[in-house]
């Protein structure tokens, strides 16, 4: 173990890319979910078809075979742009993992029963005040912990940022397992740094889970949870390590 | 640069013999995932507290790690610890492992919606719990688990790729070898991912399918 002591400081701020990446990548995703998602749940039929044909690729693939493409294939096509590894890895997390989380938005979105829609426009609301104060804090309320869960697998996701020579922590560590070959210790450290990695994000979502507004209704009228509907914004078990 | 095709048909035989090594690594990775979920779930069934704990700790443990970490411990710790293997052999070993975890919990979910009726009428009928597992447990919660399960095949048919790692020649690192060769990456990167998709969405497009039309019965 004393032998990996001058790689700490190197390790320390390789963790700060890893975090950095991760970051941004889940902002990403975040933002191409809602935006996938929302044409996804749309009633006009192409948006829906294009957005379902969009996740479905980007699904079908390992995000590798995506980054490879971007950073390596895409340069030669001309007028194409040559991304750092930094801005491919990025762009390319954030739309593999918006592509899952497009249907975790489109089942919070319908998991909103129709009928407080119409009750809605009973009521004569504003399709402003409908969307902002009666359908959002219900479909925020069944995405934000299936979104949770998917920001934890990004966190892992990450290591393949290594490939394309961003130096995470992944990548600083097989270079000092290549130089100490103390081998056990390192990826033993390094199951350690994941499994923070990814408690702190469930921990920050958790946070997040709290502040929302019908977390905060709850606990003020102390009833028991209950759901919308047995459409659930659980994702299906498509969960990529 | 511009897409050259002469350069595919000379590319294009290397690609397929690693869609085929694809092909065994998902095949050999399926059998040990689909197997060991199902020996986890039942051990952690019935084993008591402290083994039910066990399997718990492992499965989350697994979870919780980035697939290469696990993918390099096997690659260049398992050596050191005195094994010895293939790449072939650790890449399937850790893929199919790290997916008998994700496996075990579609059996444990399975087991956990088999109405306790069922229990209690293998007991009314004085079955043994060899029996009862083997007759009626492990096919009624393997019955439930199949739409999940094949999700899991195809996601083990994309994770594969991560095989290149170790050097294991699947569709991906094909890609790799014949790109740093020649310099052309245009054509190895797209062929690759053109046949990675093409040959897994109409298997996602059947499970969709089926989920739809069968969504409406309780499994």
């Amino acid at each position: 173990m004393r032998q990996l002591f001058p790689y700490l400081p190197a390790l320390w701020n390789a963790l700060g890319i890893t975090v950095l990446i991760a970051t941004l990548s889940i902002l990403g995703a975040a933002l191409t979910s809602v935006a996938l998602g929302i044409l996804r749940a749309a009633r006009n039929s192409p948006a829906r078809r294009v957005s379902a044909g969009t996740v479905e690729i980007l699904r079908g693939a390992s995000a590798i075979i995506y980054l490879f493409w971007i950073y390596y294939a895409l340069p030669a096509v001309p007028g194409a742009p040559r991304l750092s590894p930094f801005a491919a890895s990025v762009l390319v997390l954030s739309l593999t993992g918006g592509a899952y989380g497009a249907e975790i938005v489109r089942g919070g979105i319908q998991a909103v029963p129709h009928s407080q829609l119409d009750a809605c426009h009973a009521l004569g609301l504003s399709r402003r005040h409908t969307v902002l104060r009666v359908m959002l804090p219900q479909a925020l309320s069944q995405i934000v912990p299936a979104f949770s869960s998917l920001a934890a697998d990004m966190m892992k996701w990450t290591v393949i940022v290594s490939f394309v020579g961003v130096q995470d922590v992944f990548y600083v560590a097989n270079t000092a397992r290549a130089v100490t070959n103390r081998t056990v210790a390192i990826y033993l450290l390094l199951v350690v740094i994941y499994w923070l990695l990814c408690s702190c994000t469930s921990l920050i979502f958790r946070g997040i889970e709290y502040a929302l507004p019908l977390s905060k209704a709850r606990r003020a009228s102390q009833a028991p949870s209950r759901s919308f509907s047995s459409t659930s914004a659980t994702r299906e078990p498509a969960v990529e390590s | 640069m511009t897409w050259n095709w002469p350069y595919v048909a000379q590319i294009m035989p290397a690609l397929l013999a690693g869609v085929w090594e694809t092909f065994l690594v998902t095949v050999a990775c399926a059998v040990i995932a689909i197997g060991g979920g199902l020996v986890l779930a039942v051990v952690s069934s019935l084993a008591g507290r402290p083994g039910r704990l066990a399997v718990r700790g492992v499965v989350e443990l697994l979870r919780g790690v980035p697939i290469l970490v696990v993918l390099y411990f096997g690659y260049y710790a398992l050596p050191q610890l005195g094994v010895t293997l293939s790449a072939f052999f650790v890449g399937v070993l850790v893929l199919g492992v790290i997916y008998a975890a994700y496996c075990s919990e579609v059996y444990r979910g399975a087991l956990l919606s088999i109405p306790a009726g069922t229990h209690d009428a293998c007991a009314a009928l004085g079955l043994s719990t060899v029996v009862t597992w083997r007759k009626v447990l492990i096919p009624l919660a393997v019955r439930r688990s199949v739409p999940a399960l094949v999700n899991y095949v195809l996601v083990l048919y994309r994770q594969s790729a991560f095989l290149f790692a170790i050097g294991v020649p699947v569709l991906l690192a094909r890609a790799q070898v014949a790109g740093d060769q020649s310099f052309r990456y245009l054509e190895p990167y797209t062929l690759t991912g053109v046949l990675y998709l093409t040959l897994n969405l109409p298997f996602v497009y059947l499970l969709h399918r089926h989920e739809a039309r069968h969504a409406h019965i309780a499994v």
